[in-house]
């Protein structure tokens, strides 16, 4: 092979970044060719002209550095997403030790457990507006909904296959209940839990958008269905270049973590 | 070792009765032993006789279906404090530290920092694993990974040392270098240790006395004073005595080895 195509080795810093700069900028070239290609209400270039092909990025630029209301809408949905992801994470992880731990507990709930896990829980949003009306803490729920089933699932997983061998050891040691906690259960089931994270932020951030859509417009959400409206695609693209940061962004903060927590993982089996 | 052990033979664990029951099935039966202070016990026998669970019974870790057994005239119901367990699988924790891992059972015990300051090092150090304080047990091998274990049950200065074949899982060599130091370690500290092997020459090599259990459900078929010189080191595998013993051993075992196949076919 390497007689006749020259060996890349793609492990190579130098390599690795020129490798993405050149696939940035044919995705960018991509984008701008079929921006300009359509009519402005049915795709918007990333540069633009400013007249009848506006580019996406100056109005993100525009939206983010020249538009008070556009970052209040930014920290509204943060704040949204942060309130149910957190509370999520909170609740998900002990109630995933406590069921590891308990087997009845496990047994009664399992079912209705995997039911919700596999559920789309923007079917449920319907029932949680006309229940709970359309302010904050609805969709604080909506989140919350999203990002909970995830992190149980795997918190559970994690949780039930604790060896054994480590929580005879903790008896033998006279250990306590919240020592078998400290000592075992939680290092044991967090890099279970942060994969949950890691995939719950990306369903957490379509409930925020979901949320956002169907009950009270606000955030983001509103910001795009107003651009919408408006036949404004540079500013639907902006906004869903912002939603795709921010998804990255919550994904590589998890990631980080899971990196950090799961470093005995490596060699260990 | 003879001698130390002649010293204290105060008993301090005494089985009566003992019988250990899954449902239908019997492990062990009718099993009497006593412990005394400052001696090493070890059981053999083949795999399967409920050797190990006998040990976790004497931990607590696991209640007897019948009799009792008592330690210094407490009968065991739970773990007890001054009774330590090295296990087969050394039961390391992999996300802490060597200095961690042995610090926990002092950790969870309660004592102060200053104590644990002071213990950690000097078992780790007494073990061998000086420098490895801050290595995870992954990038230990298995015989350092034992090394820790053991550390972590000496530090919580134990009166009764249980091991459960602590030695089954590392290699030849490692094996040992481990007894003779195992041996050394005991000597500047002796307690009762109880010393569960499938190894025939492990158990006379280490133990001053030898309990072999057979049959099924297996009992105590033999109690063997062993009556090696001390130190035991090298030379004492190539004792005549310890040939003799062995070979016995060996013997008793393989009858049983073998009726055990013919069973099965």
């Amino acid at each position: 092979m390497t007689k006749f195509l020259p060996f890349i080795n793609s492990d190579r810093t130098i390599v690795r970044w020129m490798t993405i700069v050149f696939s940035v900028v044919l995705g960018a070239a991509i984008w701008e060719a079929v921006g300009w290609s359509f009519n402005q209400s049915i795709m918007a270039p990333l540069f633009g002209n400013g007249d009848d092909h506006p580019g996406t990025l100056p109005k993100l630029y525009n939206y983010l550095f020249d538009d008070e209301e556009y970052v209040l809408s930014l920290i509204q949905s943060i704040q949204l997403f942060t309130t149910g992801f957190v509370l999520a994470l909170l609740s998900a992880i002990p109630f995933g030790i406590v069921m590891a731990r308990l087997a009845m507990l496990r047994v009664a709930l399992e079912s209705y457990i995997l039911g919700l896990y596999v559920t789309p829980m923007i079917a449920l949003i319907p029932f949680i507006l006309s229940i709970l009306g359309f302010d904050f803490w609805p969709k604080v729920l909506v989140v919350f909904l999203f990002a909970f089933f995830p992190i149980l699932y795997n918190t559970l997983e994690g949780a039930r296959s604790v060896k054994p061998e480590l929580l005879e050891v903790a008896r033998s040691f006279r250990s306590s209940e919240w020592g078998i906690w400290k000592d075992i259960l939680i290092p044991y089931t967090l890099p279970y839990a942060l994969t949950g994270i890691r995939q719950a932020s990306g369903r957490a951030l379509v409930g925020m958008v979901a949320a956002e859509f169907f009950l009270s417009t606000s955030g983001l959400g509103e910001e795009l269905i107003t651009a919408s409206r408006n036949f404004d695609m540079a500013g639907v693209l902006a906004t869903i270049l912002v939603i795709t940061g921010l998804g990255i962004s919550f994904m590589r903060i998890a990631g980080a973590f899971e990196q950090r927590y799961a470093k005995w993982r490596g060699l260990d089996r | 070792m003879s001698e130390i052990a002649s010293e204290g033979n105060e008993t301090r664990i005494e089985i009566s009765g003992v019988g250990k029951r899954y449902g239908n099935l019997q492990v062990f039966k009718d099993v009497n032993l006593t412990f005394n202070e400052r001696e090493i016990v070890t059981i053999v026998g083949p795999s399967g006789c409920g050797k190990t669970t006998l040990l976790r019974c004497i931990d607590g870790l696991l209640p007897v279906s019948e009799g009792t057994i008592a330690i210094d005239g407490q009968t065991i119901t739970e773990p007890r404090e001054g009774v330590s367990m090295v296990f087969q699988h050394f039961g390391l924790f992999p996300w802490k530290t060597v200095r961690h891992n042995v610090g926990y059972g002092l950790k969870l015990a309660g004592a102060p920092k200053t104590e644990i300051d002071e213990k950690v090092p000097y078992y780790t150090k007494l073990v061998g694993l000086e420098g490895f304080e801050d290595s995870y047990p992954y990038q230990l091998s298995g015989g350092m990974q034992q090394r820790c274990g053991l550390a972590r049950a000496l530090a919580m200065e134990p009166s009764v040392l249980l091991m459960d074949e602590p030695f089954a899982a590392v290699d030849a060599q490692t094996r040992e270098i481990l007894q003779f130091e195992l041996l050394n370690i005991w000597s500047m500290r002796p307690m009762t240790m109880i010393f569960v092997t499938h190894s025939i020459e492990e158990a006379v090599l280490m133990g001053d006395r030898v309990v072999v259990l057979r049959g099924r459900p297996s009992s105590v078929f033999e109690i063997i004073d062993v009556n090696l010189p001390a130190p035991r080191d090298r030379s004492t595998l190539s004792h005549p005595r310890f040939s003799e013993l062995r070979e016995h051993v060996w013997g008793t075992l393989m009858d049983e080895a073998r009726a055990a196949e013919f069973e099965l076919n």
